[in-house]
Formats: structure tokens, C-alpha cells, sequence
């Protein structure tokens, strides 16, 4: 089976490991991975910042990156619910319209992928340490997926799941929101912190990038003791 | 009090709304509480969604065809002896129930919750014509007493008072001398209102939702209050927004039980009233004259727009109770009466952006509104909407961001130029850099390293480390 | 009856036809087959007596008491429940179900006013001081634990409202699954052309209020305490 990787911006420029296990996964399912080298940005900045115009040009470019794919998975919830979203873009843009919806429809999120696609329920992973898992909010209520993180993390070795407490609540990221509306975006990572620390976990789990940036930016800053960890990385941990 | 309330800035309201421990405490306790309960009303249904996909389609097929709607529950009110007044705006709905006062010459009147009587600042339109005007919703008397302090939520507007302050209120204002208890605060409330309502002239309510087939009311309480309101005094008049309405009872049947549940997790309320015209011959009670006014107050603005489904809301407030924004900020600082995620979309519509520009962007699209949504308003999706009216229609936004943007647009569509900017980043990056993390950043990242490291970008690209595996592997 | 009135109606309707972007309409609206309807669903196979275990349970979350009685006992159960709420003045409906549920001479006691009874409707302040408000159920609602009264006539809508506590006399053959089997008998009447009753009550327990940090208190400004007497009339 050929997958098409989408990388995402934070995913190539500043977490590149978590993309190495992403492709160590991947291939131990079979996959071949094909990364088009043409991609960018899916264009969620712009897009949530009101500048559709711009998002557009972004659109067009990624939909003719992955044109050709069979299926685009991306590390993030996030920019995966976005690349959904462009048939919304292209409302009076019947042709393009159309490629974006063959777009989203093979788009998914890569624990997503995993369990859903690939069946697959155990990734062989070991790592004995108590954590909490973070469910990004466009994971969960724009790409619609509260299940697949949980049945695959449940099968990690060693690995000991602590329920973080209003789980539900936004981290406070919101991409521009972080910087635009500082005062109540730290806030709002900070209630968010409490929690992870109320859980007593080792290591904090999410599946996006931008939400672990903030909340491990925030657990960085204020020098507490939980490391973080994308969910490729804990699904590709091995006994050493 | 208009839409809007109190003369600072956004930044200020956030200030002082963050900085505000008693109220920031009591929502948080709130919002803790109803998300319990509102997902147990939810699962005691099983099919949630289900009745989520009826309640929009309700919603949606009256408000396509509102005028037919609202011509059959004009035509039934008359039928049945009441009298109806169109109003387009505050002034006109205003003048019409001041004109009823002067001719019933009322001294006192009582009123149950009403939104937009509150939008429409109908009270002091009322005082100013020498009536003495009595709030009986006990959220609402709290604040009328505390010298008319803004509400701050839509279904509980005293929200942001705890126990205390409100025994403080009492006390200093009314001579209670019982503890902080909210049953004692209560039963205070209730016999200082009870001689009240037996005096009032006329009674004022809103409407919960209007029934087109038979010219009725629906008021959907726990109190009591509207029930008295429209029990004792000779004159009702009830005031309501003109998208406030259902076809049938069967549809309002279906619109309360949503209302209920998602607004405080009950299956009912202790008290759903449906009213019909005035008093018929032979009843005791109930009022003699019935007037319903019905307000457009720049409504028709949002019909046939793309935020056509914000008039859609019933207001239950179940987007403000699991708002994280509004949990930290509460609601004053959104400036309007209207707070919370519905708030940041209705307010700039019904009046305009100049001031409430920043309310779209209060939000950090997290979508929970959303989701709790009884009617699937695609709430986070309007706040965009928004943002592109006030970036691109509008052009409100600040011309660095226009050009920042212009310039994403242009590197993320042209692989080279971003390939570029993704190389180069580490270089750019390094003067603030240290062991990987940058404490101080440039430009606006000056705002997310106040309150967070930012991790420095790594000096391998992944697409690097991908395309030099490749030729190892070749 | 007195005449009613409508003002500005054609701008103000002429308007909104315009937003909406199309003509005016004034007929041939028809209601949607919806696609879902599972509010016919909720117990749509329930006997009465599931359904009274229903209403017993939603009882105790609304904080209402409830006694179950024959037709027989009635007047003993009665008279328990006033004498457990410490009340002695009783506001009660003129309903004939009174005299067919053998309370006959518990309506004629010196200390019950009956509604209507008053010398120039003073009935209201009668209301108003007795300590205890009954009145028959005209629908029950097992799911909400919701009596629903139709209001009108004999049947003042004060009896329930003004009094410190509040007594639902319920015979079990008023007891549906929901408000939508009461609400779609509503809408037929009214499709019939029937004038809906000027006062329908669906009251679930008593007053009660949640404005005081969203904490729930019981007893605001309706009745204090409510009580279900449930009559196997069966």
C-alpha cells in the first residue's frame, strides 16, 4: 500500500524525529511512503485568520501535490481536519471543488490510519512509564476521532494510562490565538498544565504538534518534571 | 442597558476579568457542574444526535419561512383577542409598551427574564415615564438591585457573583441578616417579591418560543417568576425576538425538551407555560389584555447571509458553559449581553463590528461550542466567517498581518520559496536560540515566549533526513 | 371577547421575505417530513406500570414527594399528606373529579376554599394566603415526572402557583410516556380549529432556581415543597 506522508510544517522544521517514527511505523505495516517534496503549508494560519484568498492559493498548490496519492496521512488532527475542509474554500469553484473532496476523502490522521484503515490495535511498542494522553480538540471535534489514540495506546507495554481531568478543554493554542490573545491563551495552558500535573504523569502524550508545543512550551518554561511526547514516538518506543 | 455594556477597551474588560478570583472561581465551579449534568441529559436520551439533527431542521424550515410563520401567529392572536405589534427597532417596540403603560397608568411593573427587553433597554425606557420596574427572575433582581450591574450570562446572568458577595447585596441594600446560603438568600428573595408581584399593573415577559398554529407563548421557567407575572397582573405584555417561534406545539415539544436539557440538565423545568391570548370568559386569573411584541432589531440583517443559522439559537447557553475563553475571561468581558461563543457572533451582527471587532478572534476555535450546540449552530465556523469579513471586506485587521498573510500565501504555493524559508529558519532562529529553545522571540512570537518556550527548528529538516535515507537506501 | 389588534405587520413581514430573497409567503407551507423523530421512541412500549416506576424515580430527582393510593383510601392519603406539610388552608380546583374521587366532603370542609367560590373575585388573595394548592392532573408525563394542567374556568391557574406547597392529585390513567403525546393532542385540537386553552401548565416538582452559582435551590418563588398522590383508577 503506497501512503503519501504529509509532514506539516511543525512536523519537518522542528519535530523531525517524530516524523522518522511516523515512517518506521508505517513501513512495518507494509507501506511504502512516498513524501512529495512540493508540499507546504495546509493553510490553517491564514485560514483561521479570516484570509481566505490566501488560504486558497495554498489549497490548489497542496491538492495538486497530493493529487496523485492513494492515501495522505499526516501526523497532526489538526492540519489533517484542514486539508477536510477545503471543499468549503471552493464553493463557487466547482472543478477544484471536487479534487478537494478527493482530497479529504483519503486524508486521515495517523493513528486514525492505523486503527482504522490498517486494523491495526497493537504496534508492538514498550515503554514503561505513567502518562496522560491529550485529545486535541480538532482531532476530536473536527476530524471526529475519539476513539483510535485510546485503543492503540492501550496496547503499549508498560505503558500506564492516566485519564487527564477535563480532557475535553482546549489547551489554549488556537494557532494565532497563542499570540494574539496571550493573556488568556496562558490561562488557559496553565489550567491545563495543573491537570497533566494532578495526574502524576512522567510523560504527557498528544497527537498534535501545535497543542504540545504550547502545553510543553508552558511545562518548559515553568521547568516542571513531565516530558512530552508525540504518539508516534511512544507507538515506535522499543525495549532497548 | 443596550447590547452593549460598559465604555473599556477589550484588553481592559480581559483584565480586569482575569484578574477577577471570586467570579473566575464560581464559573469555573459552574461550568464543572453543568458539564456533568447537561452529558447526562444527553446520555439519558441515548440518541442524542438524533434529536440534535431534528432540532436544526426545525429551526432551519421556520426560519425559511419566518414570514409565513410569523403571519399565522400574528393572525391566531388576534383570533384569540390579543394584540400584536411589529416593531423593526428598539425605539418603535419601546414607544408601543410605554404607550400601554401611560394608558393602563401603571405604577408598578413586574418582569420575568427577558433577553431582549434587555437588548432593547426597555426598563429604562419605562423609568424614564415614572414607573417603578421589578426584575423577579432571582438572577436578575440580584443585579437590578446591585445597581444595575450587566448581566454576564444569558440563562444564569448573575453568574459572576458568588454567595457572598450576593449576601453582601442583600445586606446592604435590603437589611438581610441570614447567612450566605443560597436557599436562605432565596427564600428572601421570595418573600420580598411575593407583595410585589400582587401589586404590579402589568406583567412583562419574554418568549421562549412562539407557537405559529394557535397564537401562543411558551415561557420556560424554575422559578415561578414568569408564571406570576402572568397570572396576576390585568395586562401581560410579552416581548419577543422575531425568530423565537415554532410551527406547531408538536415542534415545541421537541425545542423545549433541547432547551432544557442543554441549558441546565434537566428533562423539564419545574414550570413550561404555555399561555393563549388574554383570559377567557369565565377564567379568575391570567391577564385581561394581552400584548405580544415582536422585535427585529437588525435580525433581518442576518437572513439570507451565510450566518443565516445564528438565529437559529434558543439560548441555552450551552456553548458559554463549556466555553474555556469565557471560563477564564467570564462574561463582561465580551462587552455585550450577549456573551460567550453565540455572543462573539450575534453581537457584531446586530450591532456592527466597530465595537466588537475583537470578539471574533476571542476564541481559540476549539469547536466545543460546536459540538454543544443543541442545534448545530457551526458556531467556530461563524467566528471565521468573521475574520474574513473583518480581513478581507472590512480590512480592520493591521497591515503587517495583511502582508504576513499575502506572503503565506504566496510561500505556500510556491515550494521553492517555502523550501527556502524552512532551511534558513534555523539560521534566522539562532540569535535567540539556546540548547534548542528560544526564550525571546522576534516579532510576534514576542507574545508566545512571554508565557512559553519555543523550541529552536532543528538543524536536519525531516524532509532532509527523508531524501538522504532514500539515496542511502539506493 | 375583546377585539385584537396587529400593527406594521406588511413592512415588517415584506422585510424579512426580501432578506430571504424571494416573495412573500402567505400559504402552502407545509411542515417537513422530518428525517428523525426519536421523541417517539422514549417508552413507546411501556405498560402503565413501567411507567409509574419511571415517574417514581424522576420524583426523587425533582425533589418531590410521592404517595400511591386506591381510590378508596384517597381522602386518608389525602389528609396524610396536608397534615405532613404542617398546612391547614386548602385552595383547590372546581373540578367534578373532586366529588367522582369521593373527596366530596373533604372540598366542603370550612378550611378548603373551593376556586370560584370567592366573593368578588377575591380569589386570587384567597389563593394566595392558604398554605396548600391541589389540583387534579389533566396529563401526567412519566419521563420529566410532569403533571400538566390545563388551565381555565373552575380550574384557576393560582391553585398551583400561589400557595406554599403544592399537591398533584395524578389517577394513573393520565399517565403518558412524554410531553410529545400531550403536545401532539394540542396540535390536533388546534388543527381542528380549537381554541388552545388561555393557560397549560407542565409543572415538573416545585419552584425551584439555579441563579446562585448555578447551585440548585429549591422552593423560589412557586411552591416550596410538591407532593404526587398517584390514584390507581384502574
Amino acid at each position: 500500500m503506497k501512503v503519501s506522508l504529509f509532514i506539516t510544517c511543525l512536523g519537518d522544521v522542528f519535530y523531525p524525529d517524530v516524523g522518522k517514527d511516523v515512517v518506521e511505523i508505517l513501513e512495518r505495516y507494509g507501506c511504502e511512503i512516498d513524501f512529495p517534496e512540493k508540499q507546504t503549508c495546509c493553510g490553517q494560519p491564514a485560514y483561521n485568520s479570516g484570509y481566505h484568498t490566501d488560504t486558497k492559493k495554498a489549497a490548489k498548490h497542496m491538492i495538486q501535490t497530493f493529487d496523485h496519492a492513494e492515501y495522505v496521512v499526516a501526523p497532526s488532527g489538526s492540519c489533517a481536519a484542514m486539508l477536510k475542509e477545503y471543499p468549503h474554500l471552493f464553493k463557487e469553484e466547482p472543478e477544484w471543488k471536487e479534487r478537494a473532496e478527493a482530497l479529504a476523502d483519503k486524508t486521515y490522521e495517523l493513528t486514525q490510519f492505523l486503527y482504522r484503515v490498517l486494523g491495526v490495535k497493537d504496534t508492538g511498542a514498550f515503554l514503561p512509564k505513567k502518562a496522560t494522553y491529550h485529545t486535541s480538540c480538532h482531532m476530536t471535534r473536527l476530524l471526529g476521532e475519539k476513539e483510535a489514540p485510546y485503543k492503540l495506546l492501550e496496547n503499549v507495554e508498560g505503558l500506564e494510562l492516566k485519564e487527564l481531568p477535563n480532557k475535553q478543554d482546549c489547551c489554549g493554542f488556537g494557532g494565532t490565538f497563542a499570540v494574539k490573545m496571550t493573556p488568556i491563551s496562558e490561562q488557559m495552558v496553565d489550567e491545563k498544565v495543573e491537570h497533566v500535573e494532578e495526574t502524576e504523569a512522567e510523560v504527557l502524550i498528544g497527537a498534535d504538534s501545535g497543542c504540545l508545543m504550547n502545553i510543553g512550551g508552558r511545562i518548559d518554561r515553568k521547568d516542571r518534571p513531565v516530558e512530552v511526547m508525540h504518539i508516534a514516538q511512544v507507538l515506535n518506543s522499543k525495549k532497548t | 442597558m443596550p447590547m452593549k455594556i460598559g465604555d473599556r477597551s477589550f484588553d481592559k474588560r480581559v483584565e480586569k476579568g482575569l484578574s477577577d478570583t471570586h467570579m473566575r472561581e464560581t464559573v469555573r465551579g459552574a461550568q464543572g457542574r453543568l458539564h456533568t449534568n447537561k452529558a447526562k441529559a444527553e446520555e439519558e436520551l441515548g440518541n442524542w444526535e438524533d434529536w440534535r439533527t431534528l432540532s436544526e431542521e426545525i429551526r432551519a424550515h421556520t426560519l425559511e419561512n419566518l414570514d409565513y410563520y410569523l403571519e399565522q401567529l400574528s393572525e391566531n392572536v388576534v383570533k384569540n383577542g390579543g394584540h400584536v405589534y411589529f416593531a423593526e427597532t428598539p425605539e418603535e417596540a419601546n414607544a408601543y409598551v410605554e404607550e400601554i403603560a401611560a394608558k393602563k397608568e401603571a405604577k408598578k411593573i413586574i418582569k420575568s427574564k427577558s433577553m431582549v427587553t434587555e437588548e432593547i433597554s426597555m426598563n429604562e425606557a419605562l423609568e424614564k415615564q415614572g414607573c417603578e420596574v421589578i426584575e423577579s427572575d432571582l438572577g436578575e433582581y440580584i443585579l437590578q438591585i446591585d445597581d444595575h450591574d450587566p448581566p454576564s450570562h444569558i440563562v444564569a446572568p448573575a453568574l459572576h457573583k458568588n454567595k457572598e458577595q450576593i449576601r453582601e447585596t442583600f445586606e446592604r441594600l435590603k437589611g438581610y441578616d441570614k447567612s450566605a446560603d443560597p436557599s436562605e438568600l432565596t427564600q428572601f428573595a421570595r418573600e420580598q417579591l411575593r407583595e410585589e408581584f400582587l401589586e404590579a399593573d402589568i406583567g412583562i415577559t419574554g418568549v421562549n418560543f412562539a407557537v405559529a398554529e394557535s397564537g401562543s407563548i411558551s415561557l420556560v421557567t424554575n422559578e415561578g417568576n414568569a408564571r406570576l407575572a402572568t397570572t396576576i397582573p390585568k395586562t401581560q405584555i410579552s416581548v419577543m425576538g422575531m425568530e423565537r417561534i415554532v410551527p406547531t406545539w408538536e415542534e415545541l415539544d421537541v425545542m423545549v425538551n433541547m432547551l432544557c436539557r442543554s441549558a441546565v440538565g434537566q428533562k423539564l423545568t419545574s414550570y413550561i407555560t404555555g399561555l393563549t391570548g388574554p383570559r377567557e370568559e369565565g377564567d379568575l386569573d391570567g391577564p385581561e389584555e394581552f400584548h405580544l411584541v415582536i422585535v427585529d432589531n437588525g435580525r433581518s440583517n442576518i437572513l439570507g447571509t451565510a450566518f443565516q443559522s445564528a438565529l437559529h439559537c434558543i439560548r441555552c447557553a450551552a456553548c458559554i458553559n463549556v466555553c474555556p475563553v469565557y471560563r477564564h475571561v467570564g462574561g463582561h468581558s465580551y462587552g455585550s449581553i450577549y456573551p460567550g461563543p453565540i455572543g462573539a457572533v450575534l453581537s457584531p451582527l446586530l450591532e456592527g463590528y466597530e465595537d466588537h471587532k475583537e470578539l471574533p478572534y476571542a476564541s481559540s476555535l476549539c469547536a466545543a461550542c460546536t459540538d454543544a450546540c443543541p442545534v448545530k449552530i457551526p458556531l467556530h465556523e461563524h467566528l471565521i466567517e468573521h475574520r474574513k469579513i473583518i480581513a478581507e471586506e472590512e480590512k480592520k485587521t493591521s497591515l503587517g498581518e495583511t502582508y504576513a498573510m499575502k506572503g503565506f500565501g504566496i510561500a505556500a504555493s510556491s515550494p521553492g520559496l517555502f523550501n527556502m524559508a524552512t532551511k534558513t529558519a534555523p539560521l534566522m532562529f539562532s540569535p535567540f536560540s539556546k540548547e534548542g529553545t528560544i526564550n525571546k522571540g522576534p516579532g510576534p512570537l514576542g507574545g508566545w515566549t512571554d508565557v512559553r518556550s519555543f523550541p529552536a527548528p532543528e538543524k536536519e529538516r525531516f524532509r532532509d533526513w527523508f531524501k538522504n535515507r532514500k539515496k542511502e537506501d539506493s | 371577547m375583546a377585539q385584537g389588534t396587529v400593527q406594521n405587520k406588511d413592512s415588517f413581514l415584506n422585510n424579512i421575505a426580501e432578506k430571504l430573497g424571494r416573495e412573500r409567503r402567505t400559504t402552502g407551507v407545509e411542515r417537513p417530513d422530518y428525517q428523525k423523530q426519536p421523541q417517539w421512541e422514549v417508552m413507546a412500549d411501556y405498560s402503565t406500570d413501567q411507567l409509574v416506576e419511571v415517574l417514581k424515580k424522576q420524583c426523587v430527582e425533582i425533589h418531590t414527594d410521592v404517595k400511591e393510593t386506591s381510590v378508596e383510601d384517597l381522602p386518608k392519603v389525602l389528609d396524610e399528606a396536608i397534615k405532613e406539610y404542617g398546612a391547614e388552608k386548602a385552595s383547590i380546583w372546581d373540578d367534578p373529579r373532586f366529588s367522582s374521587f369521593g373527596l366530596s366532603s373533604f372540598a366542603a370542609r370550612p378550611d378548603v376554599s373551593v376556586w370560584g367560590d370567592a366573593p368578588e373575585e377575591k380569589d386570587i388573595r384567597i389563593s394566595e394566603q392558604a398554605d396548600v394548592g391541589i389540583t387534579f392532573a389533566d396529563y401526567t408525563l412519566a419521563e420529566s415526572g410532569t403533571v400538566v394542567l390545563m388551565n381555565g374556568g373552575g380550574k384557576g391557574q393560582s391553585v398551583s402557583l400561589l400557595p406554599t406547597y403544592y399537591i398533584a392529585l395524578i389517577p394513573l390513567s393520565t399517565i403518558v410516556p412524554r410531553m410529545s403525546q400531550v403536545t401532539r393532542k394540542i396540535h390536533e385540537d388546534a388543527e381542528a380549529g380549537e381554541r388552545v386553552p388561555s393557560c397549560i401548565n407542565f409543572i415538573s416538582g416545585p419552584s425551584n432556581s439555579a441563579d446562585i452559582e448555578l447551585n440548585l435551590v429549591v422552593g423560589v418563588h412557586g411552591p416550596v415543597r410538591a407532593c404526587y398522590i398517584l390514584i390507581d383508577d384502574r
